[in-house]
């Protein structure tokens, strides 16, 4: 004798993470949070690498470049440079 | 798409300067970056901190590093930091307030200190200052001095510069008309 099981309905549950262990060098926020000027994790906070792999919150290099007199990683002071999405 | 970021972050720090009004107990960025720097900071028996205003003023503070070796041991010496509200995009203000005979600190206690100034990144921390202010006292830099006497006595005659240093420590003295106090570490 067996069950005869009909679904009626399904709710579909997804957990999201950046491919970033950790926290931000800058705000030391998790990546998966939000620094400290933003209110919402994710698309609000996007994380960004460099061509060097490091990684930030985009907020967080954005305000350090726009500051600094030149554009270096700050954690390896080499060019930075936004690495471009894998094609 | 960088743009339109930009644009939808004014509106959102034009709403929150509008919420935070009549707020004041809201933490700033640099707040709450300086109460993470605190939780991490493990410091080694001989520097200690104190929080003159109370500890839920954070941007204001003293360490107090006491050598147990090199030239400068058996000495104690007070930094007054200063953290800017812009902390950690903006360097923290660091001053000495022990007087010192030392090439890379000057007598008003400014300090010469790469990471203090064009070598400062937001990665560092309150910790990585604190190493650095310990290490000028291991390792003074004669080569980069602010007090420039001292600088050229700690190259030219290093026997005497380390006396008359322990015994501005132990003692107090006067090293070319220049009032040193004692500040040992043990009173």
């Amino acid at each position: 004798m067996a069950f005869e099981i009909k679904v009626k309905k399904w709710h579909a549950v997804a957990a999201w993470t950046w491919e970033a262990d950790d926290v931000c060098g800058i705000c030391r926020a998790p990546f998966d949070g939000c620094p400290p000027e933003c209110k919402y994790p994710g698309d609000d906070s996007p994380v960004v690498w460099g061509a060097c792999q490091h990684a930030f919150h985009l907020q967080c290099i954005q305000k350090w470049l726009s500051s600094a007199a030149e554009q270096k990683c700050p954690m390896c002071r080499q060019a930075w440079e936004y690495k471009r999405a894998a094609e | 798409m960088l743009k339109l970021f930009s644009v939808k972050d004014k509106q959102k720090q034009q709403q929150e300067a509008a919420a935070n009004v009549g707020k004041p107990g809201k933490l700033s960025a640099g707040e709450l970056r300086i109460q993470k720097d605190m939780a991490e900071l493990n410091l080694p028996s001989n520097i200690t901190i104190s929080f003159p205003d109370g500890k839920d003023k954070l941007m204001h503070f003293f360490i107090a590093i006491r050598p147990d070796e090199g030239i400068y041991r058996g000495g104690k010496f007070n930094f007054e930091f200063t953290v800017p509200p812009g902390y950690p995009h903006d360097a923290p203000k660091v001053l000495c307030a022990t007087k010192v005979y030392h090439p890379n600190i000057d007598l008003e206690g400014k300090i010469c200190l790469n990471i203090l100034r064009e070598d400062w990144k937001p990665v560092l921390s309150i910790s990585s200052v604190i190493y650095g202010l310990q290490f000028l006292f291991l390792d003074p830099n004669p080569d980069d001095p602010l007090n420039k006497e001292a600088a050229q006595m700690f190259v030219d005659q290093p026997r005497q510069f380390e006396q008359y240093v322990q015994r501005a420590i132990q003692y107090g003295t006067y090293i070319n008309n220049v009032h040193f106090p004692a500040c040992s570490a043990s009173c």
